[in-house]
């Protein structure tokens, strides 16, 4: 007789639990592997800051060569984490991405050379072989250096370059003068390997005054024309950006969140410390709403690349939306 | 071109262009995004268009494929015909080579790129670890495929090891050794273009593939296919031609004639 009593009590509260979780369900696409890059979204996850806003997150990690513009596209997610530039030409092929948010205010991209090639200033560069990130990450570079005047198919007075895999080996193996890395990744597994940063010359996007604009979530346009959606993304928004500035509060728990979520186990508690320390860095005194100046200066520095395959070659009509962040945040 | 040789390429022809056809109209009819697949008029176009970088990255691709090809069947060939001897050897070398041939790609490939840097030479080696088990094989059982007769008619003129080698045993062999040259041809042809996803100057038909593919320009991606399909098509068509006349008196050959 108890145990029918339980069982019937049992189910009873399964039935109330199902009723009440009538939650959301929104899927975004991270730009990478689970890392402390996207600290903000699994904080606003294991905070419950999603579960207050109504919301069930699936948070689907990145990897190499996966395109989150391409992941949009396919029906893949709801909203993805993607760089700007790579995010308008996709736009200008045809796949409509819009910029609902922008987390990261400014850019950690970098240029990391071996001081013992010789290169002082982004002058030296012409000759050597530079490693670079395909994939919708070459954009900054190619800007770089159209506005340096070097041609990138290795005909002379211009620089060699080499597509490098998302790791730092072409740089220990010499087999790359330069290499591409972030401020917050791969520039940590240059030293780990045993680099001192007084062996190496560093070039920052944002220093050349080259940065375009990092980390923003983007949704395809056809779905802001629901006003459910709409709602949803405002709220998503709204707790992510909470979860980004619990980052920067308690940076050691995020840390500690982050590597939970990694199912891979591949990130070390090393890493992740100095990763979230930089990123901090970057979405310091965004509100995740999206600079419009920036914005401009992005797709200034995108028309100006030129050449035969210029990365967007026309101004972007509709690239951004600022209703998802007026909703989340009211009306600047 | 006889008629009889007409008539056997008209239905693969006939049936390739409505396929075409079917994948125009179905692209059109039911407004298919270019990013997801492109009509292939937009993939001629391309092709027209891009010229210059597709000659560029094939004289990249090719020079790897035919590389390691070449060096791969050849080691394979030479370890067979120097274990031949030896029963010993042939059965402690088979699994090792079984071992080498089963890497996956994916997994050498990025190595190779540590070893040989990012030019065309590490995707020579790869395409030599893929091509050389498929050769050892097919050349060891060649070489043991000599009929007991023929083998004693050597001894009946006496005939020394290498003799017996050169006048039948390797003429014998021919057959498997072309099949392993065959298989190969395809073997290269993928090593080469999936080897450089891992790692390679900024051309080459793998290199090609993989960005047009995150810069969304999926019918450059379809352009690229279409050169290495035509290509590793062409390789094929060659070297069974070669076989055609090295081993012309294999059965199988005077059976079309008759």
């Amino acid at each position: 007789m108890k145990s029918i009593l339980f069982a019937i009590a049992g189910v009873a509260a399964m039935l109330a639990a199902g009723v009440a979780h009538a939650a959301d369900k929104v899927t975004l696409q991270l730009k990478w592997v689970t890392d402390a890059q996207f600290a903000g979204y699994y904080v606003a996850k294991d905070k419950g800051f999603y579960k207050a806003e109504n919301l069930d997150v699936t948070i689907k990690p990145g990897g190499p060569d996966i395109a989150p513009e391409q992941v949009l596209v396919g029906g893949g997610a709801d909203v993805a984490v993607d760089w700007m530039p790579a995010a308008l030409a996709a736009r200008e092929k045809g796949a409509l991405l819009v910029n609902i948010a922008q987390p990261f205010k400014r850019s950690g991209l970098e240029l990391t050379c071996r001081r013992d090639t010789g290169i002082r200033t982004p002058q030296d560069l012409k000759g050597h072989t530079l490693g670079v990130w395909f994939a919708g990450n070459e954009y900054p570079f190619l800007n770089w250096m159209a506005k340096l005047g070097f041609k990138t198919d290795g005909s002379p007075g211009g620089v060699k370059v080499i597509k490098q895999n998302f790791n730092v080996d072409p740089l220990i193996q010499k087999q790359a003068d330069c290499i591409s890395t972030m401020t917050y990744n791969e520039y940590w597994q240059v030293i780990d390997a045993g680099y001192k940063p007084s062996q190496l010359v560093v070039f920052n996007y944002t220093d050349e005054g080259v940065s375009t604009l990092e980390d923003g979530l983007y949704v395809m346009q056809d779905k802001l024309k629901d006003p459910a959606f709409v709602d949803k993304m405002a709220r998503f928004v709204r707790a992510s950006m909470k979860g980004w500035d619990y980052a920067r509060a308690h940076p050691a728990e995020a840390v500690k969140i982050v590597l939970d979520n990694d199912s891979t186990g591949a990130q070390t508690l090393h890493h992740q410390t100095q990763m979230m320390a930089e990123i901090n860095k970057l979405t310091a005194g965004s509100d995740g709403r999206l600079d419009l100046a920036a914005y401009r200066q992005t797709v200034k520095a995108l028309l100006s690349t030129g050449g035969s395959n210029p990365v967007i070659s026309k101004e972007p009509v509709g690239a951004y939306t600022t209703v998802v962040t007026d909703k989340a945040f009211g009306k600047k | 071109m006889t008629s009889g040789r007409l008539a056997d390429l008209l239905p693969p022809i006939a049936f390739g262009l409505a396929v075409l056809a079917l994948w125009e109209a179905g692209v059109r009819l039911f407004h298919v995004p270019a990013i997801i697949l492109p009509p292939p008029s937009a993939i001629a176009m391309r092709l027209a268009t891009s010229v210059p970088t597709l000659a560029a990255d094939f004289n990249q691709t090719i020079r790897g494929v035919l590389a390691g090809y070449a060096i791969g069947s050849l080691a394979g060939f030479v370890i067979a015909v120097l274990i031949d001897r030896s029963e010993f050897l042939q059965r402690g070398l088979m699994p090792i080579g079984n071992l080498v041939s089963a890497l996956p790609i994916v997994g050498i490939a990025p190595i190779m790129v540590m070893w040989f840097g990012f030019d065309w030479q590490s995707k020579a080696a790869v395409v030599v670890v893929m091509t050389f088990f498929p050769m050892l094989v097919n050349a060891v059982a060649g070489l043991s495929s000599a009929g007991a007769m023929e083998r004693d008619l050597m001894k009946t003129y006496g005939a020394d090891y290498w003799q017996t080698l050169l006048a039948l045993r390797l003429p014998v062999a021919m057959p498997f050794i072309f099949n392993a040259l065959k298989i190969n041809t395809t073997l290269a042809m993928i090593g080469a273009i999936v080897a450089e996803f891992f790692g390679t100057p900024i051309v080459g038909m793998g290199f090609r593939i993989s960005t047009e593919v995150g810069r969304l320009q999926i019918d450059m991606v379809w352009a690229t296919i279409v050169v290495a399909a035509v290509t590793g098509s062409l390789f094929y068509a060659l070297v069974a031609g070669v076989e055609r006349r090295v081993t012309f008196w294999h059965p199988s050959y005077r059976a079309k004639e008759a």
